[in-house]
């Protein structure tokens, strides 16, 4: 008798689904053998945009609304790749106090990407505990910048608000309590048994496949491939303020938590570094003509390397803008660690990819 | 059983994401967690529209999630109440006028209670949700006078 294979579809609208994406899952018995997927809900256009409706100091602020959850990431690519055009050489301050907010964003980002794979291993009171941690970090990014999600804190040039004292001692405080709790997690996430039997030898990606697939971000760290944007760009300064590269092995979900859980105890020890050490300067650089020419930048975030081509020239309207997020590249990665995971796994599978649909469909 | 009786006192929400940038999604994730608290009304995050009585829409609506949005108020039964969350929702926001965005909700469906701000912060949405509430409060009671009326 020929297999009989069962369809099973997810989506658009579901209620373990942030986001509109559609699955396609071709199951065997309990077994996954095929799965397609429609990420092309939320594509709003904003390439195009960037190019005929919003001049290039506006862009910025744009293409922060790509994606709510790495908006900083998305406006200091953009920001840098002006600036490569413009020629400015930006002081340390400036730089610093960006890498500073960018690792407050990888601190939230990954607790959040933390709580929703707990949540779906069925654990509701952890997922209320590790959001309710966040909300410090969220705090924090209130104080320094003024808005909680998109903070339109980049502009070419600078950065649009200065910390004072007080809110040093705030910053100080509240990561010295969080890295008390992300020990706590870690040993937690270590020792509990049945987050071990969803976690552990779940959704295996090999070091090889790795490479093969392109995968990036902390899934790829966790299979113990060397991959990391910050470690081969020279755009911020993330080695000067103590920056380690996290690798694990196992490549399963167990991995990735972990990988997570302690970059957000190195992303701690650099926002630590950074206050320590802030230098005096100017926050806003004067900016003369207009970008011309061709720029490409690279930069982590939280979910892999986000890709920024730029090219202008020389008027206030830009030629074209190209994005490519982390999710994007990684569908392949994806698709081949769905095939041949069971179906009950798949929730708490997807959601260890901690997968970006508003990026992806911009 | 009467349920009418008993919705008012436990609204469940609806949340649909209609081409949103994500960060008002995760406010409402914020606004459900502990330090804000959404649920101690009664409220519950359910993912059935059958079931739903509280329409929450977030993002600017983009030619493709526009015949779902329908969809979805349609199968929601009465009454019911529709929340258009965050600019982009209320008006297109910044994505207004791009080519595959359709701009407010508001234009497709009735819109009962507006959240401004990019992105709402929570303390915004707890307000919009209590005042969701009281809309459908009133809407329960006006169905009620009118079976009333003919029984
Ligand atoms: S209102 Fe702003 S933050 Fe909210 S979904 Fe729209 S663009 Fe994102």
């Amino acid at each position: 008798m020929p297999k009989k294979s069962i369809n099973i579809p997810i989506g658009s609208q579901h209620i373990s689904l942030l986001e509109p994406v559609r699955f396609k899952f071709t199951t065997e018995n309990e077994k996954i053998v095929g799965i397609d997927w429609d990420v092309g809900f939320v594509h709003r256009g904003i390439e195009k945009a960037c190019t005929q409706k919003f001049e290039y100091k506006q862009v910025g602020y744009v293409v922060a609304r790509v994606c709510g959850l790495c908006a900083i990431t998305h406006s200091l690519a953009y920001t840098y790749a002006i600036e490569q055009l413009l020629g400015l050489e930006l002081n340390k301050k400036i730089q610093y106090l960006r890498v500073l907010m960018l690792e407050l964003d990888r601190i939230h980002s990954h607790m959040l990407c933390l709580s929703h794979t707990v949540e779906n291993a069925g654990f509701e009171a952890m997922f209320m505990k590790i959001m309710n941690d966040r909300e410090a970090i969220m705090q924090l990014q209130e104080a320094i910048s003024g808005n909680r999600i998109q903070f339109d804190y980049i502009s070419v040039g600078g950065v649009n608000r200065d910390i004072d004292k007080a809110i040093e001692k705030q910053i100080l405080k509240e990561v010295q309590i969080l890295d008390h709790k992300i020990d706590d997690l870690i040993e937690a996430f270590e020792t509990n048994w049945s987050l071990s039997l969803k976690f552990k030898g779940i959704g295996v990606l090999s070091k090889e496949d790795a490479y093969i697939y392109n995968a990036m971000g902390p899934l790829a760290r966790a299979t113990g491939a060397r991959i990391d944007t910050r470690l081969e760009s020279n755009v911020m300064p993330h080695k000067e303020v103590g920056y380690e590269t996290i690798l694990f092995e196992g490549g399963d979900i167990y991995a990735r938590n972990m990988v997570r859980l302690y970059e957000i105890k190195n992303s701690i020890q650099m926002v630590q570094n950074i206050i320590q050490g802030l230098p005096e300067g100017e926050i806003q650089l004067k900016v003369k003509g207009k970008p011309k020419g061709e720029a490409l930048i690279r930069l982590e975030a939280p979910r892999g390397e986000i890709f920024y081509y730029v090219r202008a020239d020389g008027g206030n309207m830009l030629r074209r803008v190209r994005i490519k997020t982390p999710t994007y590249s990684q569908v392949p990665t994806f698709i081949k660690i769905f095939k041949g995971a069971n179906y009950a796994d798949a929730p708490a599978i997807l959601a260890s990819f901690d997968p970006c649909m508003s990026c992806t469909a911009k | 059983m009467n349920l009418d009786t008993y919705k008012k006192k436990s609204p469940w929400i609806l949340h649909y994401n209609c081409g949103s940038c994500n960060g008002c999604d995760i406010e409402i994730l914020a606004a459900l967690a502990p330090k804000y608290d959404l649920e101690r009304f009664g409220i519950l995050n359910n993912g059935n529209p059958k079931q739903a009585d509280i329409f929450l829409v977030t993002g600017a609506l983009t030619y493709r999630s526009r015949a779902r949005l329908i969809e979805l108020y349609k199968q929601i039964p009465e009454p019911k109440v529709v929340v258009a969350l965050g600019s982009c929702t209320c008006t297109g926001g910044v994505f207004r006028d791009m080519y595959n965005v359709e701009n407010g909700i508001d234009s497709f469906i009735p819109v009962d209670v507006y959240i401004p701000g990019c992105a709402a912060s929570p303390e915004l949405i707890i307000d919009g949700i209590i005042k969701a509430i009281d809309i459908l409060e009133a809407k329960t009671n006006e169905k009620e006078k009118v079976k009333k009326d003919f029984t």
